[in-house]
Parts: C-alpha cells; sequence; structure tokens
C-alpha cells in the first residue's frame, strides 16, 4: 500500500497538470469560472483573504503536500527530473536564500512592482510556459490539420485554435526560464522549490508545525539511503534520521523507497510542534498573507483620469478589471486571458503599464476590438485582475473612451460614403448624421461610448480618423440596448412597385 | 480550378457582362426563359413557404440549380447578433434554400460570409450556421486569407481587382441571400452591398468610395438568384443594430434572376428611390442589370 501512495500521488499530479495544460492551451470561450486556477496559492490570496487563510490552515493540515499535488510548476519539474532518472545525494541544506526571495517577492507586491510576484509564482510561470512555448507548436499543428481537412472539403471538421499575439521578449524570457529550469531540474529533482519558490517557502514556514508529516519512525532503518536518492527535495539527512519539514513536500517517494517501513507518513509534527519558534513562524506566516491579501483587496486609489491631450492614448485595461490599479496590483502574468480572448486583442504588454507591469496585457485594437457579447477574459482570469461579469454587466462597463478626429474621416477628405465606424459600433455613441451632398459623417456620444475599439479597428482612413483611449477607473452607460421594447409588427400591405 | 479554366470562365463572365448592355429586350430573348418572370415579390407569409411560393413562381428550383452542380449562398451572417435582431439573414429562410438546391440535384451547398464581428460568435449567434447544417449543407469559414484568391475586375471603376472566397470561383451556382437593412454608411443594404463579405479586404472599398466599389464587385459574379430577406427589416441603427426596437416585422421577400432590380425593388420596400441609391445607379449604368423592373417581368404574391 506504502509502494501505491506515491504513484497515486503523481498520478493525480500529473493528470491536474494536463488539466491546467487544457486551460491554457484551447480559447475557454463560454468555459465559465475554471476551478482549478482558482484554487492556485497567489491567485487565491489575490483575489480574496480567506484564499491566505485557506492556504494558511491547508498548511498547518498537511504542510507543503499543494507542492506535490495542486502546483504544475512543481509537476513539471519533477516530471522532468524522473523522465532523466538521476539519483540524488539525499541531503544538501537548506538555502536561505528563499527566505530573502519570499520577502523580496511580498515587499515587491506591497510596492506595486508586480513583475517581481509574477515572474516567480509558480502557477503564473508555468501559464507562461504552455501559452509561449507548447501552444504555438499544437496550435500550428491543429490548424495545420483543419487546413488539410478543408483541401479536402471538410468543413469544420476541427475548429482552428488561432493564433494568439507573438510578443519576442515575453517568448524568449520564458524560453529561457524553462530551459534553464528543464536543465536544474534533471540535476537537481525539484530545485525551484527548494530555492526559489515564494510560495513553498511561505508553505514551509507552517509545515514544521503541520499535523501530517514524513518521518522516521521505530529502529527499523538500516541507513542504507534509497531514501535520500529518490527525495526531490534533497532534505532527508539519514544519517540524523530526520527529514526537513520545511521543504519536505510530501511526494511519499521516500516512503515507498524504503524497503524496512523506517519512513511514514504520520500524523503529529515534525518534532517541533510546539516549540515557541515553530509558533511564532506560523503566526509571521499567517500575518504576511493576511496582510497581503488584505492590501490587495483594499480599495485601490487610482484616479478616474482620461487621456490630458487629444494626442495622449492610455492604455486599456480588459473590461472586468476595473481601474488600472486593480489591474496591475492584482494580475500576475498568466496569460490564461490572452488564451482565453477569442478576439485575440489581450496582447502581453512592454511598457504599457509600465516597466513593474510587464507583460501583463492590454487591449491592441490593431488586431481586432473587444467583442460586445463576450466575458471570457474575466471568466479565465483567477486573480480577481480582471473580475468575472454577465453578459448583460459587461455590456454596460466602459473602458475607454473613442475620439473622433473629424479631419481625417473618410466622408470629409474624399468626399465618399463610408460609416465603417458606425456600422461596428454596438451601441451606436458612433452615429451616422446628414453630411453634404447626401452623404452621412459620424457624430460621437462619448456618454454611450465603450472604449470597445470596434469603430478604431474599422476605421479605414490613414490616419485613423478615431482611436480609443483608455479610462484609469472604468466607468458605466447608460443602458441602450433592449430598452425600447420589441419591434414594430406592420406587415407590408401592399408592393409599392 | 487551374488557371486555363478560370480565365476561359472569366472571359465568359465579361461576354455576359457585355451582353448586358443590350437593349432588355434582346436580353431577355437570351437570359430569361420564355414566358418566366425574373422578379418575383412575396408578402405576408413566413420565410421558408414566401420562398417556396416565389420560387414556384420563377420556374422552380430547377431553372437555378442543375443535377450534380455545387452551389454556394452567401446569406449574411456578418454580426454577432440573433435572429430577432434582424442583423443578419434569416435563417429559416437560408435552411429551406439550402433544402431545396439539394432537393434539385446539387451535390454540395456551402454558405459563407466574411464577417464584421468575430466569424466563429457571428455564424453561432446569427443562427445561419446551425440553419445551413440543418438544410443540409456545410457552413465554410471565412476568416482569414488564405481562403481568398485574386481575381481582376476589368469593368471596375474604382476597384480594379479584389480577392474573392475562392468557393466563388469553385462553385457552379451563386445564391444570394442578403438581408433588408438600414445603413449608416451606404443608406440601405441589400443584394449587391451583401456581396462585400464575398471579398477579403473591405476596408478598402470604405477607403476607395463605398458606392462605386458595391457596384464595381457586382460584376465580378451575378448570381443566378438574389433572394432578399424582408421578414424583419431593420429602419434604424444599421447595418448592427440596438435592439429589437430597431426591427420592423414586415414578412416580405424579392426573390430576382437580376441584382440590380432586386435591389430596386427593395428599395422601394424600404421606402427609398432606387435612383437615389448611389450603388444602385452605378450597377445599373455599368449594366450590372437593370433598374427597370417590369422588362424583367414580376409576379407579384400575396399569402
Amino acid at each position: 500500500m506504502k509502494k501505491r501512495a506515491a504513484k497515486a500521488r503523481f498520478l493525480l499530479a500529473l493528470s491536474l497538470a494536463v488539466l491546467f495544460l487544457a486551460f491554457f492551451l484551447f480559447r475557454s470561450g463560454t468555459a465559465g469560472k475554471p476551478l482549478l486556477p482558482a484554487l492556485q496559492a497567489v491567485p487565491s490570496v489575490l483575489r480574496w483573504w480567506g484564499g491566505a487563510a485557506m492556504l494558511a490552515l491547508g498548511a498547518l493540515l498537511s504542510g507543503r503536500a499543494y507542492c506535490s499535488v495542486l502546483c504544475p510548476l512543481g509537476t513539471f519539474q519533477e516530471a522532468v527530473w524522473r523522465c532523466g532518472g538521476r539519483r540524488l545525494s539525499g541531503y544538501t541544506p537548506g538555502s536561505p536564500a528563499r527566505y530573502w526571495t519570499l520577502v523580496l517577492v511580498l515587499a515587491a507586491g506591497v510596492a506595486g512592482m508586480a513583475a517581481i510576484p509574477a515572474l516567480l509564482d509558480p502557477y503564473a510561470a508555468f501559464g507562461r510556459g504552455v501559452t509561449q512555448l507548447l501552444r504555438p507548436v499544437l496550435a500550428g499543428g491543429i490548424d495545420g490539420l483543419a487546413g488539410f481537412l478543408e483541401n479536402l472539403g471538410l468543413f469544420g471538421v476541427i475548429s482552428r485554435a488561432g493564433r494568439i499575439p507573438f510578443v519576442p521578449g515575453l517568448f524568449w524570457s520564458t524560453a529561457v526560464f524553462f530551459l534553464a529550469l528543464t536543465l536544474w531540474s534533471l540535476r537537481k529533482g525539484r530545485p525551484f522549490c527548494g530555492t526559489l519558490c515564494p510560495v513553498g517557502t511561505f508553505l514551509g514556514l507552517f509545515s514544521r508545525s503541520s499535523l501530517l508529516s514524513v518521518r522516521f519512525s521505530g529502529e527499523s532503518c538500516t541507513g542504507c539511503g534509497l531514501c535520500g536518492a529518490v527525495c526531490p527535495q534533497e532534505c532527508i539527512s539519514v544519517k540524523e534520521r530526520t527529514v526537513d519539514a520545511d521543504r519536505c513536500v510530501l511526494c511519499l517517494r521516500c516512503v515507498s523507497a524504503c524497503p524496512g517501513g523506517a519512513l511514514a507518513l504520520a500524523f503529529g509534527g515534525g518534532g517541533e510542534s510546539l516549540s515557541r519558534r515553530g509558533l511564532l513562524r506560523a503566526v509571521a506566516g499567517t500575518a504576511a498573507a493576511l496582510g497581503l491579501a488584505l492590501w490587495s483587496g483594499r480599495k485601490d486609489g487610482t484616479v478616474p483620469a482620461g487621456a490630458s491631450s487629444r494626442d495622449e492614448k492610455l492604455s486599456i485595461s480588459p473590461p472586468g478589471s476595473k481601474s488600472r490599479g486593480n489591474f496591475t496590483k492584482k494580475c500576475v502574468a498568466c496569460t490564461a486571458c490572452v488564451t482565453a480572448c477569442p478576439a485575440g486583442i489581450l496582447r502581453p504588454s512592454l511598457g504599457e503599464w509600465g516597466a513593474e507591469g510587464v507583460f501583463q496585457p492590454v487591449l491592441d485594437y490593431r488586431r481586432g476590438y473587444c467583442q460586445y457579447g463576450c466575458t471570457a477574459c474575466g471568466d479565465a482570469c483567477p486573480t480577481g485582475a480582471i473580475e468575472s461579469l454577465e453578459q448583460g454587466e459587461k455590456q454596460l462597463v466602459s473602458i475607454g473612451k473613442a475620439r473622433f478626429l473629424r479631419r481625417n474621416c473618410i466622408v470629409r477628405k474624399h468626399g465618399t460614403a463610408c460609416g465603417a465606424c458606425s456600422e461596428h459600433c454596438p451601441t451606436q455613441a458612433m452615429r451616422m448624421v446628414p453630411f453634404r451632398g447626401g452623404l452621412t459623417i459620424p457624430e460621437l456620444d462619448p456618454a454611450i461610448c465603450l472604449g470597445c475599439g470596434a469603430c478604431e479597428y474599422a476605421c479605414p482612413a490613414e490616419p485613423k480618423a478615431v482611436s480609443v483611449s483608455g479610462l484609469a477607473v472604468h466607468g458605466k452607460i447608460r443602458q441602450v440596448s433592449g430598452g425600447s421594447g420589441g419591434p414594430t409588427v406592420a406587415p407590408l400591405e401592399e408592393f409599392p412597385f | 480550378m487551374d488557371r486555363r479554366e478560370f480565365l476561359k470562365r472569366t472571359a465568359v463572365l465579361g461576354l455576359g457582362g457585355a451582353a448586358l448592355l443590350l437593349p432588355g429586350s434582346v436580353r431577355r430573348a437570351f437570359g430569361a426563359r420564355e414566358g418566366l418572370p425574373g422578379l418575383a415579390a412575396v408578402r405576408g407569409g413566413e420565410p421558408g413557404e414566401m420562398f417556396d411560393r416565389g420560387v414556384a413562381a420563377l420556374g422552380g428550383m430547377e431553372r437555378f440549380v442543375k443535377k450534380g452542380q455545387t452551389v454556394v449562398i452567401k446569406p449574411n451572417m456578418s454580426w454577432d447578433v440573433p435572429p430577432e435582431r434582424g442583423g443578419n439573414t434569416n435563417p429559416e429562410l437560408v435552411e429551406r434554400i439550402v433544402r431545396r438546391c439539394l432537393e434539385a440535384g446539387a451535390t454540395k451547398v456551402y454558405a459563407f460570409d466574411h464577417t464584421c464581428d468575430l466569424w466563429r460568435n457571428s455564424y453561432r449567434n446569427s443562427g445561419v450556421e446551425e440553419a445551413v447544417k440543418r438544410g443540409g449543407g456545410v457552413a465554410a469559414p471565412a476568416d482569414a486569407s488564405g481562403y481568398f484568391q485574386k481575381v481582376s475586375l476589368p469593368g471596375g471603376r474604382a476597384l480594379k481587382e479584389t480577392a474573392v472566397h475562392e468557393l466563388m470561383l469553385e462553385c457552379d451556382v451563386f445564391i444570394n441571400i442578403p438581408v433588408l437593412k438600414h445603413h449608416g454608411g451606404a443608406g440601405i443594404t441589400m443584394g449587391m452591398k451583401n456581396l462585400m463579405g464575398t471579398v477579403w479586404n473591405r476596408g478598402e472599398f470604405h477607403s476607395k468610395g463605398l458606392h462605386q466599389c458595391i457596384a464595381d464587385v457586382s460584376l465580378f459574379r451575378r448570381p443566378a438568384l438574389t433572394v432578399i430577406d424582408a421578414y424583419r427589416m431593420m429602419t434604424r441603427n444599421g447595418p448592427r443594430g440596438t435592439s429589437e426596437g430597431d426591427v420592423t416585422v414586415l414578412k416580405a421577400q424579392i426573390l430576382s434572376t437580376d441584382i440590380v432590380a432586386g435591389d430596386a425593388a427593395a428599395a422601394r420596400i424600404f421606402g427609398a428611390d432606387p435612383k437615389s441609391v448611389p450603388y444602385i445607379r452605378s450597377a445599373a449604368e455599368m449594366g450590372v442589370g437593370t433598374m427597370d423592373l417590369e422588362s424583367l417581368g414580376v409576379e407579384r404574391i400575396a399569402l
């Protein structure tokens, strides 16, 4: 039974990682709120204070089991290492650097330097790995197959995966990260978990006092060292017959490997459960998590500003993100929304949100426009950076305002009919009014403009006669759709010809 | 289709276009089948039954679709709005036409539209994709430039060449199924304006002169039949509309062998003089078709 425990745990972790893969690979569309990403540590802490409390409670119950079951980046490292099959030395002392990393991440988070937590959050890092490295290959394959079938006259047999915006900076940094992590994991098991991961280090503050832990018990240990060779955290000291609970992720491999049954998953702390030190650590950890959660939940102080001049164009955050402050504070740049956006207009930023918000997505209306009935990005976001909106709710949220530059308009410049902007405008904030010679020209009512970018995308003028600037704090427009009741019923009485 | 065949077909189309410049009487002797009307106007029924009655008056589906032919239909499914909003062609009508094409012996019926809103959402939420499938046809994508091929429009005044969907080049029969709507830019949209969804570069139409480009693109391939859906007519805020309040349930339909005549009749139903719609006037001048309904023979049907 002990033999099977480690295998069952790994299979569970693998299947969860596969679900994560699917989440990041395919456009979720109308899939609704995904549960699994919402259970991730950093997203749940950012979303609500209860998430932090749950995390701390979970760690007090089962230590760092989260790392070996729920964390997709942990599973990635373990899988890589097991493929390589390298036996490890058994014990290396834990690096104190990991505490400083945790402090750095917390401090950066509170200071609004979102890029640092975003870089080191294992969930977000895994997400970027899938969308940047795996998705292009798979999507290319799927689309190639779709094209092949279409050439045979088989349309719609498989849906195209479609492309997501390619940002070289993000691609290369992700590629370097994963190349380094792969090489490192082949040598060292789960190196990220033991040295860099802020989530693992945070959970480690509690795990020494946790209810469940892996321990040496009885006198059956012969000192053979088999346990150490299979421990991906290198946290078992055979000489001293101790398991470093700070780093143990309860993967149970040692329990399975031990021929004499000397190692077991047992109730009761790892030996230090009631010490003052353990208690202090747990209290400090809880305070840190709750502090971060409360900080991220507090009302943000974004000033509701539009562009200060006609030429200034502020960046636009997705509908549901409420304000620039809320969005940049909570986004970990996992790119789930980038994949979910069916219009493909969410692009990882390169400084639009400042250097500290690098790769947090921004709406790019050169690629398309925000679809009136779509709520996919908010449905995909696990951190609350983009909140999930009902369709009716979303259709009233103004994320920016269009500005009409009449001097650039085709109708005025060439004296020919156009109206592409108004055509695409779902609220008719951009509507056509009489102009000279029987022509019509756009007129903008900013009060009902959603800032969806349909007009900007559709405008054929060069330079564009309409451009959308973001609102630092999102607004609400008055109801325009469905307000006027049903259609007029007036069947044609006679033919006018 | 290889290049030679394509050139041949272009030449035939060119000759066809030239033939249109001949007086109506001569043309009728060549084109329209003896004694059959060229245009049927139907009112007072459901979309499917109005089509059946109208097409029967024009000589039956067999006049347009022969056994073994492939058919391409071009409904309007450009907008991510439900059928009640009148932004797209009525799904029931589309389903009926697909079914009748297959019953007449068509081997395959394709439908496509280069949509304005996101194609997946528009195909789905317009209800047209589902209707095409129910009828037994195939809804083909048109969301990437790879599906389009460059063609020249020798008679075009503003648009000399464009890229049209490859199915337009490959099919034996082309049937145009627009919906009659208000249009902020073009005034009214119906048959010829619907052809804008057969080309890849829509923006070019707007920058080169919308009305003339609409007339020009109609030169490329004249539909064997244009069925203008006026069951629900959007009277304002077109072409997308903002609510059902923009729609009048009119229960009418125009079926025409001549796309210009169809548009002229539909314009009158909308309450406009066809001569005041620049693309209809241009197309008539260029010989795409005629605004003179009576020369074509009109059948008026009330259900």
